[in-house]
């Protein structure tokens, strides 16, 4: 039998957390799958509570695409440290995973879990907006255990 | 704007709307011919390793073992691209529609297929060899009977060309 709760109104309020987008030399195709889940309003990225920020101080949750290029890598790293603790790293693509289709390159020598601690790995290339809606959602139930 | 129905309301009043839904409650099937996880089946590997060759990224690897190889697919180096299934001549590999590869940096590690293939012992000169498998064998030899296909299947490929011409010399 299902316990029995407080209705929502009795209940403390739950703070939605804020998403936070980093392209870490992506080749744009995870940033259009992540824009689709922002902008398609039948994605119901709505119904997670979460909302897309540009403001790195205020970001709970950091999707970051691509492989991290040398040219890039300072300064996502500067973004990272900005985004203030707890927060929850999501990584979209083979690319920050294992490198994808540039693993090897000259340009994308450092993994990105070696730089910044991931949580959620999303594979795909690039995955479809329902993965990362499901990544999203895992990412949320970690952000929750961490507040 | 759409108006919410009564019970709704209620409902989510007492339960509350936001926060709870979790995103597989998509309504809209997935595509049959999305290209998602790759399944890869041992009995259908010939060890020709053409996939590991033609995988863009890496994702497929053999390994060796004293008695075979060991096929390594990393599913989250994989970009779904199809070649390997494509390029396989025995239809060892193919995608599947299940796009679930979401998980944790905890099981990263182990987010990989890993299946040993056994090296074959020949029927005739007892050498191994590798494996004949039998989608393979019917599409070279087309319109063969079942019990002939077995039979040249069990056989190295030296072996299969003196039993095709007997008495011809074959070159070691």
């Amino acid at each position: 039998m299902r316990a029995l709760r407080r209705p929502s109104f009795l209940r403390p309020a739950r703070v939605p957390p804020w998403l936070y987008r980093i392209s870490a030399g992506s080749c744009n195709g995870c940033d259009v799958e992540v824009v689709t889940l922002a902008s398609v309003p039948s994605q119901e990225i709505d119904r997670l509570g979460c909302r897309f920020s540009s403001n790195s101080g205020q970001a709970d949750i950091v999707l970051i695409t691509g492989a991290l290029t040398a040219s890039v890598k300072d300064r996502v790293l500067t973004r990272y440290e900005e985004i203030p603790s707890p927060k929850v790293t999501v990584a979209i693509g083979a690319c920050p995973i294992s490198g994808g289709i540039f693993r090897g390159s000259e340009v994308a020598t450092d993994p990105l879990d070696q730089c910044i601690p991931v949580d959620i790995n999303v594979p795909g290339c690039p995955p479809r907006p329902q993965a990362i809606l499901e990544g999203i959602a895992r990412a949320v139930d970690v952000w929750r255990t961490r507040t | 704007m759409r108006v919410p129905s009564l019970p709704a309301s209620l409902k989510s009043l007492l339960q509350g709307a936001g926060g709870a839904a979790h995103p597989s409650g998509d309504r809209r099937p997935t595509p049959p011919r999305l290209r998602g996880r790759v399944r890869f089946d041992p009995q259908s590997c010939s060890l020709c390793r053409v996939c590991a060759r033609v995988c863009p990224s890496g994702a497929i690897q053999f390994g060796k073992r004293p008695d075979g190889l060991e096929f390594v697919l990393r599913h989250d180096a994989c970009v779904f691209c199809g070649l390997c299934a494509l390029h396989c001549e025995s239809k060892g590999l193919h995608a599947t529609s299940d796009w679930h590869l979401t998980h944790l940096q905890s099981e990263k590690d182990d987010f990989l297929e890993r299946v040993a293939v056994q090296f074959q012992k020949c029927s005739q000169c007892g050498k191994q060899k590798m494996p004949s498998p039998v989608s393979l064998m019917t599409s070279l030899y087309p319109g063969l009977p079942h019990g002939e296909i077995e039979r040249l299947r069990a056989m190295c490929p030296r072996c299969r060309k003196a039993d095709a011409v007997p008495g011809c010399a074959v070159s070691p």
